[in-house]
């Protein structure tokens, strides 16, 4: 059988590779908003491994109101970016220095 | 046996298209590997019987919301050049942050005080045990609050998503359907009753009366 | 049948046992799917041909009847053309995709009582998750032709799709809320009984949407937008030849057929008969018990309709289809589940007693 660590340790590359990204690709909004819903892939997994070995169905809650709540803000994000590149022309983060349209 | 083939076949497969998603040159290919990780760990949670969210996993994300990143990606006319710069600058020190946070984490599941093993293995359950009953029971009854308040924000969501893209660009010609459709033939004929008079012989009638 | 399994591969071990057995099942499923397709073509086009008085393929073998083939024959020795500057691993994997999606959804539906590869709890969901997943087989062709026409088409297509997938996917939660339950067999089973009392009647405002929803998402004639051939050439599939555009004409028409078996199962009671009590009949009551040739007949029905449909409508405008989609469907799904809420609070008779 699969240890809980392996499981632990599957989201923790995970979380890590999504934070490597957001290092690596940090003038490109739309890979940026990629990384974080990675990052938050990373974490629901963990909890779904917690909530099955410790056979508490707290955690799977907890990941539906995540998956929720990280849809919104896709779509917001995406919604702002929008706005973003129809005014600018760009996505790139570096472009972005002021905070007034 | 064949669940830890399965495993560790979805784990390597997840964590390839992780690494992809992250250094992919276009973000349509970065927007496609992160759908493949959502299905990957889709079957993940699968294994761990978490069956409700895993095909809700598939249905929201991959069904919706990576549909439209990828409906964004392909509409803006993005130049990818200058979007890279920085890459491999940043490649080293990224590569060791995630590599020294990836041991750190190692070391804490591995720590001895933790106890993990303690937890145990899973232990399996019938097939009519209902993973979505049990699910919704306690999000309707314990976390009713919560759920509300997650459908507040989802409709928050919306309205503000379509308040930022909505425009009307004034110049454009279009129609609206909802006028068309609601178009009734009184508001296009009109009905006139007149008196008939071009024929000759009905006006001799006429006249004769 | 499981008995004669188990004398021919009883030796094996257990796991692969149950893999020979699956992979049997999937067989036993796709072979008469694929070759119902083959043939749906041709019902079409002599369909589509009767409603406009003419009569059709007619040359291939007796009355067409083998137009399938030599269709299949034609399209298999065509040259497979992919476009300078297209991606070439996306290209030809996008109507895999699509075949795959289209295919995927079959594994739970069931066509009787106990004729199914998959009986899983979450029945439901895993269809309309499946369902949803056709659309990246159009969008990613649409992307991959590196053509303006495909990438239009690719567009119209996915917030089409997206649209109608929201009502869709509000009539399937009347559904389950009637039934009271996700798995497709207990579905059928709460609309034991005639005609009267399958889910049509009480939710006759939803049985419309999802098959008006499903004509959507295929993307078939009225809201053929995505291929639109009179504004936007063949929309997705423009650059594909040969077996590629083949198979994207093989995942319609078995998403299609997976419409309407599903529209049967949710709405048509399945393998239910309609009239219960004429079983006893002497002679011809064995035809109303309830059995596999209703279900057959029923959803045969509503691939008839797909093409009536096709022929009488002229094409939708997209901004009115969007508008059917968002501003008719969505509000008028959502008033149906209080509607349907009410009716199985008070326990209406003789659906949600």
């Amino acid at each position: 059988m699969i240890p809980l660590s392996h499981f632990l340790i599957l989201g923790a590359i995970l979380f890590c590779l999504s934070v490597a990204g957001i290092f690596l690709n940090r003038k490109n909004v739309i890979i940026l908003l990629m990384s974080i819903e990675l990052m938050l892939l990373s974490v629901n997994l963990n909890f779904v491994a917690f909530s099955r070995f410790l056979d508490d169905m707290t955690g799977q809650i907890f990941v539906f109101f995540i998956l929720t709540v990280a849809a919104a803000e896709a779509a917001i994000g995406l919604a702002i970016l929008i706005v973003l590149f129809r005014s600018r022309r760009t996505i790139n983060v570096a472009d972005i220095d002021q905070a007034r349209g | 046996m064949f669940i830890s083939f399965v495993f560790y076949t979805l784990a390597a497969v997840l964590v390839a298209s992780a690494i992809m998603v992250i250094s992919a040159r276009n973000p349509v290919h970065c927007a496609l590997f992160l759908v493949m990780a959502f299905f990957s760990s889709a079957g993940i949670w699968l294994l761990l019987e978490a069956e409700f969210l895993a095909i809700v996993l598939v249905l929201v994300y991959v069904g919706a919301v990576m549909v439209l990143f990828l409906f964004v990606v392909m509409m803006l006319d993005i130049n990818l050049a200058p979007l890279r710069e920085g890459f491999a600058r940043y490649l080293p020190i990224g590569a060791l942050v995630a590599a020294v946070v990836v041991i750190e984490i190692v070391l804490v599941i591995g720590a001895s005080d933790i106890d993990l093993p303690a937890v145990g293995d899973i232990v399996y359950r019938d097939a009519d045990y209902s993973n979505t009953k049990e699910l919704g029971t306690l999000l309707y009854t314990v976390h009713l609050y919560a759920f509300e308040l997650a459908a507040a924000i989802l409709l928050v969501a919306i309205v503000a998503a379509i308040a930022l893209t909505m425009r009307r660009r004034s110049g454009t010609k279009s129609q609206d359907p909802s006028r068309q459709v609601a178009v009734k033939r009184e508001d296009r004929i009109r009905i006139v009753s007149m008196p008939s008079s071009s024929d000759p012989e009905h006006e001799s009638s006429e006249r004769r009366r | 049948m499981s008995d004669l399994l188990i004398n021919l591969f009883g030796w094996l071990p257990a796991n692969l046992f149950l893999l020979v057995e699956t992979l049997l099942k999937i067989a036993l499923l796709l072979v008469p799917l694929l070759i119902t397709v083959a043939w749906y073509t041709y019902a079409e086009r002599k369909v589509i041909g009767y409603m406009q008085v003419r009569i059709g393929p007619n040359r291939v073998g007796p009355k067409g009847w083998l137009q399938p083939i030599a269709d299949a024959v034609k399209l298999m020795f065509k040259e497979l053309i992919v476009p300078a500057r297209a991606n070439r691993f996306l290209f030809l994997i996008a109507p895999v995709i699509s075949l795959t999606c289209a295919l995927a959804a079959w594994a739970v539906v069931p066509f009787s009582d106990f004729l199914v590869i998959s009986d899983i709890n979450a029945g439901l969901l895993y269809i309309l998750a499946m369902t949803s997943l056709g659309v990246y087989g159009v969008i990613i062709a649409g992307w991959a032709s590196n053509s303006k026409y495909a990438l239009l088409g690719a567009m119209r297509c996915a917030a089409q799709i997206v649209a109608y997938e929201i009502a869709m996917g509000f009539a399937l939660v009347v559904v389950l809320m009637a039934a009271g339950s996700l798995n497709l067999r207990e579905i059928v089973a709460a609309q034991e009984g005639g005609i009267v009392n399958w889910f049509w009647l009480p939710l006759l405002p939803m049985f419309l949407v999802y098959m008006i929803s499903g004509i959507a998402e295929t993307n078939r004639a009225p809201f053929d937008v995505a291929e639109g051939e009179s504004e936007i050439v063949a929309g997705f599939h423009v650059e594909y030849s040969g077996m590629a555009f083949s198979v994207f004409f093989l995942a319609e028409y078995a998403n299609m057929i997976l419409i309407s078996a599903l529209t049967v199962l949710m709405f048509l009671g399945g393998w239910l008969s309609p009239f219960p009590l004429a079983a006893g009949l002497p002679l011809i009551g064995g035809l109303f018990e309830p059995g596999v040739h209703w279900f057959i007949f029923k959803t045969v029905f509503f691939m008839f309709l797909f093409l009536w449909l096709r022929a009488t409508f002229p094409r939708y405008r997209y901004d009115q289809i969007m508008r059917l989609g968002w501003k008719v469907f969505i509000p008028l799904t959502v008033v149906w589940i209080a509607v349907t809420g009410i009716a199985i609070m008070i326990g209406l008779p003789p659906w949600f007693d």
